[in-house]
């Protein structure tokens, strides 16, 4: 048992910071939302027009499309492929430790390095693509990827798919964990080392797989850096995404109330894409009935 | 079958790295070289572009201004997280409720409270401030660091904390005699993960401040692309000079490094 004055004296610091910065803003962003404010005038209230707004709005449909592909992004092509240099590596070739530092390496530096970097690698004249496709013949396929409707969003998505060390990690931590009778009575019975990954740990790491997915939707919805120093959201609004939207909204066209209409739908964006992630995964374990 | 698997981890190497390599050779050219050649060697190695851009801009505040911001958000989170979690490791009423309180914010996607934070911060007077910056900071990490150094205080056997109880230890004892040492390395994990985000962050950086002095290295970047249009290579120049000191402090701690930040994943 612990006496009152004690709670209270440890725990109301951390409660005065949550209240100030999650339940407040909260609080706040909703009844912004609900006013027609450019952030220095008299707000006036506006009911539910800004949402109205941005639902009439086809570059903010669009964002919200650019989002969930970013998800997508991230569940169909960076976390297989965290996934597939995980298993790589678990069977310790030479280097190993090597190749696992290095492939971290770019997790660590700033995604606003990693956006500068890459916008230099896509560059049309300059650009490292363009000239490796040069140098192999292949000057035909060479385009401003970065400005071409049809490559655009996936070149600046393309960064974040490869750089997936961190991914990677957190299935090699689960892996490591496995235990080593399962894959020594595997080996007994004549299993291939792919035998072994499909049937004894893809199975077991499926709860890192759930983690890699809360994780990387935590990077995807907060995602700002990609769009607004590769793209700038351009061509034609083609990669606009709802961090780049909302802060177009309150910056450069100073209406804070439909940022705000914005930034309530992606908190909600974020509630679906979690609560589903996390019911599908439910059904999926009583299915195989654990 | 093996040499396959070994071609396919340097193949990926080379991708993921050869930006980089490029990036740093690149640097050393001058502007028509690059434009000329974009894969040969420069002529001669100079460095003239990075005292271009050295004398020109003022690397080393945005240098300082990123380590204070990143020092003090770690701090506070460390400070106000720790004494949160101390007081979890006692049973009182609504306990779980406060927990949920505390780190519910976790799922939130904090760049949606652009407004707000924007208000709060120029409020309390601290708009284009570093501690402003730091302050944002602290609170958005908050949920994650009172998760990490909660669970790990839940691995210290209680019998601890109840000898210490038996010995005549108060409260405030406990905790910086017994729990605050033995929960050295989840703090120390904490702020690694603490200081690799506020380090890296730029959008909350940007958005409250405005004038030189209070930007932060990831702001200087975005400057960075739009001051040197004309100038390439001295733009790879400044942008080097800026992502050196991660790449050092990585190469020095890299096994803490990554543990620190799978650490909020694990548990």
């Amino acid at each position: 048992m612990i006496a009152k004055r004690h709670i209270v004296l440890y725990l109301m610091p951390a409660v005065i910071f949550t209240l100030l910065f999650f339940v407040f803003p909260l609080i706040f962003a909703g009844y912004i939302s609900l006013q027609q404010w450019n952030g220095i005038n008299e707000m006036v209230y506006a009911g539910l027009d800004n949402f109205k707004l941005v639902f009439q709005d086809p570059v903010f449909i669009k964002a919200v499309i650019n989002t969930l592909l970013w998800v997508a992004g991230a569940v169909l092509l960076h976390i297989p492929f965290g996934l597939l240099l995980a298993l790589l590596l678990a069977r310790q070739p030479r280097g190993w430790k090597v190749f696992r530092v290095l492939f971290v390496l770019p997790n660590v530096i700033s995604t606003t390095a990693i956006a500068f970097l890459w916008y230099f690698v896509l560059h049309v004249n300059l650009g490292l693509v363009n000239n490796i496709l040069k140098l192999m013949g292949l000057g035909a396929l060479a385009r401003p990827w970065l400005a071409d409707l049809k490559t655009a969003l996936f070149a600046h998505q393309l960064p974040f798919i490869i750089y997936a060390g961190l991914t990677m990690v957190v299935f090699l931590t689960r892996i490591s964990a496995i235990p080593a009778e399962l894959n020594e009575a595997a080996k007994i019975e004549g299993a291939t080392n792919w035998q072994k990954d499909w049937y004894i740990t893809i199975p077991l790491v499926k709860d890192a797989v759930l983690i890699n997915i809360i994780l990387n939707l935590a990077f995807c919805l907060r995602m700002f850096e990609y769009p607004l120093l590769m793209t700038g959201g351009g061509p034609a609004n083609e990669t606009v995404n709802l961090g780049l939207y909302m802060f177009k909204e309150m910056i450069i066209a100073n209406r804070y109330g439909v940022s705000m209409a914005a930034g309530l739908m992606t908190i909600a964006v974020g509630a679906v894409v979690t609560g589903t992630t996390l019911a599908l995964s439910c059904i999926m374990d009583r299915r195989n009935g654990i | 079958m093996r040499w396959i698997k070994e071609l396919f981890l340097y193949l990926v190497s080379f991708i993921m790295l050869a930006p980089f390599v490029w990036l740093i050779i690149a640097s050393f050219k001058t502007n028509r070289e690059l434009f000329a050649e974009p894969f040969g060697l420069p002529e001669n190695w100079m460095f003239d572009n990075y005292i271009a851009v050295m004398t020109r801009h003022p690397v080393t505040t945005y240098f300082l201004n990123s380590v204070i911001v990143s020092v003090v958000s770690t701090l506070l989170a460390l400070l106000l997280a720790t004494l949160a979690s101390y007081i979890f490791t006692y049973t009182f009423r609504w306990r779980s409720y406060w927990q949920l309180l505390l780190v519910g914010g976790i799922l939130v996607p904090t760049n949606a409270f652009m407004v707000p934070y924007y208000f709060i911060v120029k409020w309390i007077g601290f708009y284009d401030s570093l501690f402003g910056i730091a302050l944002v900071y602290a609170g958005i990490s908050l949920p994650l660091s009172v998760l990490i150094i909660k669970n790990y205080m839940n691995t210290i056997p209680p019998e601890l904390s109840e000898a210490a109880f038996i010995d005549g230890a108060g409260v405030h004892r406990t905790f910086t005699r017994i729990i605050l040492p033995l929960s050295c390395p989840g703090v120390v994990t904490a702020s690694i993960f603490l200081m690799v985000t506020a380090w890296n962050e730029l959008m909350y950086a940007n958005l409250l401040t405005q004038s030189e002095g209070t930007r932060t290295l990831q702001v200087a970047i975005r400057f960075f692309l739009t001051t040197f249009q004309a100038n390439y290579p001295q733009a790879f120049a400044a942008m080097i000079l800026a992502i050196v000191p991660s790449i050092v402090i990585y190469a020095l701690l890299s096994e803490k490094i990554i543990g620190g930040l799978t650490a909020g994943a694990v548990k």
